[in-house]
């Protein structure tokens, strides 16, 4: 049966049918519809099953307060969850399934349970799975059998992208309020940004076109205002953008929905499918509006039973009449226009008013329009399966919330209900504003210019200025008072806007309807239907002693599910203030936070995924590296070189065919990472005195020296060679991770302790390209592409550095090593890094030269005792742990950073972790890194914890394994060191294992240095 | 051995084969102007013999006001910080502009670096430069005016920007120069993105040092 109501007033274009599937059934639409709006056309009822009980729901609303209705939408990577059907625009060929009722629809096992769901009552969860080891067991069956959709499992073929905006006035909601706040700012000539979550402007006019507004119908007046904002340049409207948070300094977030209304082939791959908006405003508008709640009674949850205002708008902006013959219950005016409008387009509408006197001016209104208005009436219980099929009239009390008389049954299809109105004050509170308990809008308001302070201003029935002239009129003041706070005049003088609305009658302060029964003994009354929260559940919460709203929601879930509790809060709330006796300004609300309404993963990404997830950073030499099979790690952003994978080797083989060619013959690396700043001025030697441990007033011009930079406490931060150019020049190398820790570091030391050293510092990273030519052979590759400087060993020494030409390029060569080796580190232009590695590459393939990766470079310098700093330290490493005494100079006349730590107590004290080197017992054990040094083969608890393994490796030089560890009074402990009193023997535990190692010095090669220094 | 050839960070990308005239087909056009020649320069804008002294290598007023840059006879000069500045010239002035501001600076507190290898930069251009630009920061572009430059983020990173032939021109350091590059791209795609022929600079994002 058809439940399209052809209308002119309708925002659904007749002329253009659609089809689309719901559950694997064909359904016909029309473009304008919902898939909410299609499938009540289609007299589709029930549309899932409840998270708790399996009791059948249909549709309760029309937007984003929606919580029932949550779709499973479209299929594969384009696959979305949860949808509220509301908010699903209908597009031809849409797929949508329910994501409720298992196994089926039509039988949901839990739907059993419904004669024992006295077992499972609020805290349920909490009170039966106290079992840690049986909970994984039930929790899969009870996700399913709850219901709710499944995450896609393809990648998302979507993008999404974020735009930063920046506006004089944003204006959240379009409906009439916030249009007029757009206009008339706009006409002020101030810089406009106006969103509306729907997919076109209007909001409540568009479900209330017959409302005359301005001396013409609502729908005219929308025109008018909307072509005249489309006209201003100053002024932009985004649809389909739902303003869901709000942060401070007024950053307004907001998702646009650019594609999801289309059909997926018209969809573009070029466009994203959503955009997060992030806007920084001067000033706000919140015309958000207001909610209607409906009331709380016995099965108000059966399919048919809907929010007033949700059948009118289904009526009005859709075309659908919902029911035919309608059952309304109100406890207030806003549902008579509804009523009237049902009544005028056939439906047989009882309305039922909770007030004793009804508004006479609306009264009479309905009876023309053939409305049977029943006073003093509520709806105690509705009747049904399926779907709603009657209701159970009750006399009420004229003063008190009792039943003081039985009612009629009244049979019906349909049941709108209305509870009043809850306004959107959610991003009003998202960053610390707080709404009030307005006691005669029976509803938490917040203030049109409580927050104007910070630039936030609210207009209409987000301030419970739920009358639209009323409304009107506040926001042209309000705005009024906005453009004023620009220095600005309103652009003409503003008129009244004369509407037909009657004077409004108070409302009935209502929630819960009574059924003559204690809570609990009735028929279930839904508060919440998303989570299955009843009042009695409610009542439970408060009697097993909840006393804060905030844990009364926790206990019972209310307000958990998707729709956060827009329809069931302010019900929630009420309900508790009359189990706890206290007032609803007492009890207050819950927290509300972003987001307003759900927001997909993809947007929040938007553009930072795949290959602009995270800068990557190249050097110049990465082509060269990818070309010889490379495989990249990350270090601080940039993409080194792991390792070079040969064909058939694996990573093990290429280390180790790395590792030799280096020691043997050479090995060519890109060091090109390293941080590099230049430092200039007359105390450059200063400075660099107080920020390393060891001196620098005696490093010649052409001599190169290395550093340990400490922090306050006097632990080791960073590390690196500094060379000095000449007497006030000199260029400082940091670690690859630490470059940009340590240019600030020192800019801040400077900046902020002694500015008034002579000194500047650049950072020049990225101006360097740096290729490290190690090895024996190292020499003889360099000097056939360098004439002009003497490399010989008696001139070119080690610690030295040289300028001069590598390659036909302007070079600086430092002979610094990290491997132990001969080396030559040559920097160069980053623009010719290239060139250079290539040339490199060819002089030395007579002598099988090697390009080897960090994991190599690791082992090579572990073998040597070279510390990583982060690695083989951890910020509670001072360099006297590290055995490093040569690197502090005590005696510098100004003190450096950290010296005043090495007296503490604990720093100066035994007892410290210090690093040594460690062999295990069988040479082929390669010890895991992190293993725990203990002091006895057994390793049961309690055990000494001296310290742990920080690097291990398997040494093909050696041809056995080596590890560094950090190990309490572990110098005293080597077995070179006179004191170790057989204290040298230790063991290493890791994952249930043991292993006996001597503690030794960690300097495995070349211990007195001939073969750097050769 | 090979003739030494200078690589721009961009030249992965291959440019200048796509390269063409900029028309209305396209919404963005962006292009690297490849190869240039960067100096830090650091001093005290305070202190009138430094400004005298740059002045008289680089021809032209150092601009003292922040986020402010001066261009003239091929060479600009842009405020980076309070005491901190980005001399951009051509390659074949590099040489000369440092060793000029070097020795005229003997004595003067002050620093001079050649960069030239450690930076590049982009233009971008066509009716929706200004919104790829959104997309990638949260600088408020629209606001900015000719004549000034702005250090902001963009993506994870960070650019300077300035107006420049009717969009904007972003300097960027070498090692970020293929996020900031791919990120471009990403955004400028839903407005089509050309890639526009460079004539002055040449394209090759390679040429041969002098």
């Amino acid at each position: 049966m058809s439940h399209r109501v052809k209308h002119s007033g309708a925002r659904v274009d007749f002329d253009r049918p659609l089809a689309f599937s719901f559950d694997g059934k064909s359904y016909g639409g029309y473009a304008g519809d919902t898939l909410a709006s299609a499938l009540l056309a289609n007299g589709v009822r029930m549309l899932g099953r409840s998270f708790k009980y399996g009791r059948p729901r249909g549709i309760v609303g029309a937007g984003p307060e929606e919580p029932n209705a949550l779709t499973q939408v479209e299929t594969g990577a384009a696959t979305i969850p949860n949808l509220k059907a509301t908010q699903v625009e209908l597009y031809d060929g849409l797929i949508a399934r329910r994501t409720t009722g298992w196994p089926t629809l039509d039988f949901d096992l839990k739907s059993l349970c419904g004669p024992f769901s006295r077992f499972m009552p609020a805290g349920f969860y909490y009170k039966t799975f106290q079992n840690r080891t049986l909970w994984p067991r039930f929790e899969h069956i009870i996700r399913q059998a709850a219901g709710y959709g499944s995450a896609p499992e393809e990648a998302d073929a979507d993008t999404y992208d974020h735009r930063h905006r920046h506006a004089e006035v944003v204006v959240v909601g379009g409906g009439a309020c916030g249009l007029l706040a757009a206009l008339d700012a706009g006409r002020a000539g101030l810089q406009v940004i106006l969103f509306d979550e729907q997919n076109e402007m209007g909001g409540w006019l568009l479900s209330s076109p017959n409302t005359v507004i301005g001396g013409e119908p609502a729908a005219q007046w929308l025109k008018t205002i909307i072509a005249e904002l489309r006209s201003l340049p100053n002024v932009e409207m985004l649809t389909r953008t739902s303003a869901f948070a709000l942060h401070d300094m007024n950053l307004i977030v907001a998702v646009e929905q650019l594609q999801d209304h289309l059909p997926l082939a018209e969809r573009s791959e070029t466009k994203p499918r959503q955009r997060l908006h992030r806007v920084r405003a001067d000033r706000i508008i919140l015309a958000s509006g207001a909610i209607e709640r409906p009331l709380v009674f016995g099965n108000n949850d059966l399919p048919g039973i809907l929010t007033a205002s949700a059948l009118t708008t289904y009526l009005n902006r859709y075309g659908v009449g919902v029911g035919k013959r309608v059952v309304l219950q109100t406890s207030n005016d806003y549902a008579y226009q509804g009523a009237c409008d049902l009544a005028n387009s056939g439906c047989s509408v009882v309305l039922v008013d909770t007030r004793m006197r009804p508004n006479t001016a609306w009264e009479q209104r309905a009876h023309v329009a053939g409305v049977d208005v029943r006073p003093g009436y509520g709806v105690a219980a509705a009747q049904g399966g399926r779907a709603v099929k009657g209701v159970k009239l009750v006399k009420l009390d004229a003063d008190r919330n009792v039943m003081s008389g039985e009612g009629p049954t009244v049979e019906c299809d349909a049941v709108g209900s209305s509870g009043g109105l809850s306004p959107t004050v959610h991003l009003y509170c998202h960053d610390g504003g707080r709404p009030y308990w307005d006691e005669e809008k029976l509803a938490f308001v917040v203030s049109a210019t409580g927050r104007a302070a910070a630039g936030i201003y609210c207009v209409g029935s987000i301030t419970g200025t739920f009358g639209l002239q009323a409304a009107l009129a506040q926001t042209q003041q309000t705005v009024g008072e906005v453009i004023a706070s620009f220095g600005k005049a309103p652009a003409q003088e503003t008129r009244k806007i004369e509407t037909d609305e009657p004077e409004a009658t108070p409302a009935r302060r209502i929630f819960r309807v009574p059924d003559g029964k204690a809570e609990g003994h009735g028929q279930k009354a839904f508060v919440d239907f998303q989570n299955d929260v009843s009042a009695a559940d409610i009542h439970l919460a408060i009697r097993e002693n909840y006393r804060s709203i905030e844990h009364i929601k926790r206990y019972t879930a209310l307000g958990f599910g998707t729709d956060q509790g827009k329809l069931s809060n302010v019900n929630g709330f009420a309900i508790a203030a009359d189990a706890l006796s206290k007032s609803i300004p007492e009890v207050g609300t819950t927290t509300y936070r972003p987001a307003y309404s759900p927001v997909t993963f993809g947007t929040l990404a938007g553009p930072h995924e795949g290959d602009t997830f995270e800068p990557r950073r190249y050097t110049a030499m990465h082509a060269s590296h990818v070309a010889r099979g490379a495989v990249f790690e990350n270090v601080g952003q940039w993409l080194r070189p792991q390792y070079f994978l040969k064909p058939g080797e694996d990573q093990e083989a290429a280390i180790r065919r790395e590792c030799v060619a280096t020691r043997r013959s050479v090995g060519l690396m890109d060091a090109s990472t390293l941080g590099k700043i230049d430092i200039q001025g007359k105390n450059v030697r200063e400075f660099l005195n107080r920020v390393y441990a060891n001196a620098w007033t005696q490093l010649a011009p052409g001599k190169c020296r290395y550093g340990l930079m400490l922090d306050e406490n006097g632990m080791v931060m960073d590390d690196g060679v500094t060379a000095c150019i000449s007497d006030e020049h000199f260029v400082m190398t940091t670690t690859t991770g630490g470059a940009a820790r340590v240019m600030s570091w020192l800019e801040n030391w400077h900046q902020t302790e002694w500015p008034d050293l002579d000194v500047y510092m650049t950072s020049v990273t990225d101006h360097w390209a740096t290729a490290a030519v190690v090895g024996p052979k190292s020499r003889q590759v360099l000097e056939k592409l360098c004439s002009d400087i003497d490399l010989s060993p008696g001139s070119f020494k080690f610690m030295d550095w040289r300028e001069g030409t590598v390659a036909g390029v302007p070079a600086r060569v430092f002979r610094i090593s990290f491997s132990g080796e001969l080396a030559f580190e040559v920097n160069v232009d980053a623009s010719y890094g290239h060139h250079v590695w290539e040339a490199l590459m060819e002089a030395g393939a007579e002598f099988g030269i090697t390009p080897y990766g960090t994991d190599a470079m690791h082992l090579l310098r572990a073998e040597k005792g070279f510390i990583i700093v982060g690695q083989d330290t951890d910020g509670s490493m001072t360099p006297f742990d590290l055995d490093m005494a040569w690197a502090v100079s005590m005696k510098k006349p100004f003190s450096f950073i950290g010296k005043r730590s090495f007296a503490r107590s604990d720093t100066a004290g035994p007892n410290r972790k210090q690093l040594v080197g460690l062999l295990t017992d069988d040479p082929s054990v390669v010890l895991a890194e992190g293993a725990q040094i203990i002091e006895r083969p057994d390793a049961s608890l309690p055990v000494a914890m001296l310290g742990h393994v920080t690097s291990s490796y398997f040494s093909p030089e050696l041809n056995r394994s080596i590890a560094m560890a950090v190990v309490r009074d572990g110098i005293q402990r080597r077995s070179d060191d006179s004191r170790k009193a057989g204290r040298d023997v230790l063991f290493a535990y890791s994952r249930g294992t043991t292993h006996k190692v001597k503690v030794v010095s960690p300097v495995f090669v070349d211990p007195k240095g001939e073969r750097q220094n050769g | 051995m090979a003739e030494p050839l200078m690589q721009s960070p961009l030249s992965a990308f291959d440019l200048g084969v796509q390269a063409r005239a900029i028309d209305d087909s396209r919404g963005v056009w962006a292009s690297e102007i490849p190869l240039l020649a960067y100096i830090s320069l650091r001093g005290d804008a305070g202190d009138a013999a430094f400004v005298e002294k740059v002045v008289s290598v680089i021809g032209m007023p150092l601009p003292v006001a922040p986020c402010t840059f001066a261009a003239s006879n091929g060479v600009t000069a842009l405020w980076m910080s309070p005491d901190e500045w980005m001399i951009v010239c051509r390659r074949e002035r590099l040489s000369e502009l440092t060793s000029g501001l070097k020795s005229i600076l003997q004595g003067i507190r002050s620093q001079v670096a050649d960069n030239s290898g450690g930076y590049t930069q982009v233009s971008l251009q066509g009716r929706n430069a200004l919104d790829v630009l959104q997309h990638a920061s949260v600088y408020d572009f629209a606001a900015l005016q000719p004549g000034r430059v702005v250090g902001t983020t963009f993506g994870k990173s960070s650019v300077y920007a300035y107006r420049a032939d009717n969009g904007f021109r972003l300097i960027m350091r070498r090692s970020f120069a293929d996020y900031i590059w791919r990120y471009l791209v990403r955004a400028a795609a839903p407005y089509g993105l050309g890639i526009a022929a460079i004539e002055a600079t040449g394209h090759a994002g390679q040429g041969v040092a002098e």
